[in-house]
């Protein structure tokens, strides 16, 4: 799944599209959100460098960690590095977002920080326009103006929240998606730190969406108790959810697991529980009849006491006394008068079975059908 | 081709309306055709206009209110609103009704560029409808023409209905492959809500709209149609304010009401809070929803039929009844939307797939017809 997800950012728009845009989130309780993070990054840029994906070059908008960081990790992740000086640009609103340091004195042995030719100081994050303009400016600057496009990358939108409205974060987004020029659009976001509408807001411009969930869920017991067991295991594993809007109109819903290693983050299939279903895009059908599986199931295999089954054998009186199988001691226990299937069913422990007592033993086979013949008026 | 209209119509009609409906009887009668076919009159003094989708007319007991205030729930995952957009503001068009259109995009015309013709073959619509039409029977007997000649004539008496067709059809089927050419969307006025700080712009923009509208006189019924794509989008500049949004709507509902304007506007529920998305759905006259279905879902395909052609889900909250205390009850209320032969869009009510045990009961809701049941009250 995290291949797919890798694949839709590699494969960009098509013509007249707007641009795939991923939202990763994650929260608290597992904060692994920026391996993944990196993980798309890292793929993404590498994809760039050989050549294969529709994005020419890279703009990564960095307002988490300083810029050297993300050098460092795509040379740790094998990406070339003269590669990364071409083709990544990034967008330094990490060491300065707020413009404080003009404001400043100076202090005397300030060390000036080195500057790399591809990255570019950007200094006021409130301006959302100017950063629009700026991200827009440094990706033309490396793939010029005709019909090449690059790929943007937002390091946390939740600092980006932190000094502007949602609206305009919103809107920026979604002009950096509308944008002719712009392959593939990604951003990272803690949902915790923001109200359930934010997240609805990003959800609603993206066209995946990636959450990182805990493995273990918390509970009270697991707050007082301090469980170690829990933090550890929620530090490096989590579930991967994901929800793809589809070309079609339709929604992919996917789950994976995910490990930390040394490496970095690991994608593996789910293990453990079955995959999960988003009940509430079942559809209200009138009747709600659904029986699930395991009740078709046990209702094909419910034996209907007929004499004639049907398939060919003699007929065989089917008494109730003696039950399928020889060694239950006392069928007597059964009520004879409950006919009922499913009812029955259900409540002998969800396999169906019908107890049907024969009146007498001496009834030829079929007379029971109807009993009304009895009669002799 | 009209008389298959108007066995539709008269179907959908005689459903809900007292003794006094006119009947439209065949085609050789010569009747004055009404002076506008985009509206219709219905019981206690309604007026309709039809969403361009000839399903969600019969199932709404006409079409869309005039007068009334649409509001259809977005789903976040999928786009199908703008399929009703679309088809609505395309109606307008075919029936030369002024039209507005207000979306978040920057540039709203590129979406005016994407509004879906009209069907034009009339063959169609007669093989579509699988409500037994006697008059047309009586017809096809009537001509009684060698069957070699029946393909030429065939295609005269088609063309003949065409022309019929444009002038008297209430609801047009149409062609989602097929975009309306650039001089039939020209007029359709048009702006963008992205960027405007706060709604008293698109308030003044509505007010013009309204004042601007030819008057109805006597028997020449105008009608005009404002539409408006994801009026809360998180994108648009005013989208947190959420009282003036409210004050909005009920501005909107307000002089619509006294007017024969219907106006359509869709909202992405998920960004709403809570109370306020209660808010603007009582706020609506009629209430539709979109939404969207899981892809590649085995539980789902076992559990309703045609799960493969399905687009969306579309289900109907509420239909508007201004003048009338009888509520309008429908017998389903979620219909999965569908592309018939890929391009006209068709409303069918869900059914539900037999069961697979060995017993073979069928637990299907609607009828046994083949072809897209309507919910029409004429099923038996």
């Amino acid at each position: 799944m995290a291949e797919s997800i890798s694949r839709s950012l590699r494969d960009g728009c098509l013509e007249g599209e707007h641009a795939p845009a991923l939202t990763i989130e994650d929260s608290l309780a597992c904060p692994l959100g920026s391996h993944v993070f990196d993980h798309f990054l890292a793929n993404l840029a590498s994809q760039i460098a050989d050549g294969t994906s529709q994005a020419r070059g890279l703009v990564l908008v960095a307002l988490n960690r300083s810029p050297s960081f993300y050098i460092d990790l795509l040379r740790r992740k094998g990406v070339d590095a003269s590669l990364v000086d071409k083709w990544v640009r990034i967008l330094d609103c990490y060491s300065d977002p707020l413009d404080w340091k003009d404001r400043i004195p100076p202090l005397m042995n300030v060390q000036k920080p080195s500057t790399r030719e591809n990255v570019s100081f950007f200094r006021d994050v409130r301006d959302i326009n100017k950063l629009l303009s700026s991200v827009l400016d440094l990706g033309k600057g490396f793939v010029g103006q005709g019909k090449t496009r690059f790929a943007v990358a937002v390091d946390l939108v939740s600092n980006l929240l932190r000094h502007t409205s949602l609206p305009s974060v919103a809107g920026l987004l979604n002009n950096l998606r509308s944008n002719d020029q712009i392959s593939c659009i990604f951003w990272l976001i803690h949902s915790d730190l923001h109200e359930p509408r934010v997240s609805t807001a990003l959800a609603y411009v993206s066209t995946v969406v990636a959450s990182v969930q805990p493995i273990m869920q918390l509970t009270d017991e697991h707050r007082s108790r301090r469980d170690f067991l829990w933090l550890e295991k929620n530090s490096c594993k989590a579930k991967f959810y994901v929800r793809l809007k589809r070309r079609n109109g339709r929604v992919k819903l996917l789950a994976e697991e995910l490990h930390m290693d040394q490496v970095g983050v690991k994608f593996a299939a789910v293990t453990s529980e079955n995959s999960f279903v988003n009940k509430s895009l079942l559809p209200k059908v009138q009747f709600n009849l659904q029986l699930s599986d395991q009740e078709r199931v046990d209702r094909a295999k419910v034996v209907l006491p007929y004499e004639h089954q049907g398939n060919g054998e003699a007929i065989q009186i089917y008494d109730g006394r003696r039950s399928l199988s020889d060694d239950q001691k006392d069928p007597h226990l059964v009520q004879p008068s409950t006919f009922s299937v499913m009812t029955d069913a259900q409540a002998t422990s969800g396999n169906g079975e019908i107890h049907y007592i024969r009146d007498s033993d001496d009834e030829q086979p079929d007379s029971d059908e109807d009993p009304d013949d009895d009669l002799n008026i | 081709m009209a008389t298959a209209a108007d066995g539709r119509l008269q179907g959908a009609r005689s459903a809900n309306t007292s003794s006094f409906s006119r009947a439209r009887s065949s085609p050789s009668a010569v009747l004055p055709s009404p002076p506008n076919p985009g509206v219709k009159l219905g019981p206690n003094g309604a007026t309709f206009v039809s969403s361009g989708i000839p399903d969600l007319d019969t199932i709404l007991g006409g079409g869309f209110l005039l007068g009334s205030l649409v509001m259809v729930m977005e789903d976040a995952d999928a786009p199908h609103h703008l399929l009703l957009l679309r088809n609505f503001m395309s109606q307008g068009v075919v029936h030369r009704q002024p039209v507005l259109f207000a979306s978040p995009l920057r540039d709203p015309r590129a979406f005016l560029g994407t509004l879906p013709s009209p069907v034009s073959s009339s063959k169609e619509h007669r093989q579509r409808d699988t409500l037994v039409d006697h008059n047309q029977q009586d017809q096809e007997k009537g001509l009684r023409i060698a069957w070699q000649y029946k393909k030429y004539f065939g295609d005269q008496q088609s063309s003949q209905n065409h022309n019929r067709d444009v002038k008297q059809e209430f609801s047009n089927d149409f062609d989602l492959r097929k975009t309306l050419e650039r001089q039939h969307v020209q007029y359709i006025e048009s702006m963008s809500i992205q960027d405007i700080p706060h709604l008293t712009i698109l308030r003044d923009r509505c007010s013009n709209f309204l004042s601007g509208l030819p008057r109805s006189d006597g028997g020449n019924l105008s009608a005009g149609r404002i539409a408006i794509q994801s009026l809360c989008a998180p994108q648009c500049g005013y989208a947190e304010m959420d009282w003036d949004l409210v004050a909005f709507i009920r501005f909107l509902r307000s002089i619509i009401r006294s007017s024969n304007v219907v106006a359509v506007v869709t909202f992405p529920t998920s960004f709403l809070l809570p109370a306020f998305l209660k808010r603007w759905q009582h706020l609506a006259d009629t209430l539709l929803s979109v939404r969207a279905i899981p892809d590649e879902d085995k539980d789902m395909a076992k559990l309703l039929t045609g799960y493969q052609d399905m687009l969306g889900l579309l289900h109907v909250h509420k239909v508007a009844q201004n003048n009338s205390q009888v509520p309008t009850v429908l017998e389903a209320s979620t219909f999965s939307l569908k592309l018939q032969k890929r391009r006209s869009l068709v409303l069918e009510r869900l059914n539900q797939a037999p069961v697979e045990a060995s017993s073979g009961t069928s637990y299907s809701t609607s009828g046994t017809c083949s072809g897209p049941s309507k919910g029409s009250s004429l099923d038996f």
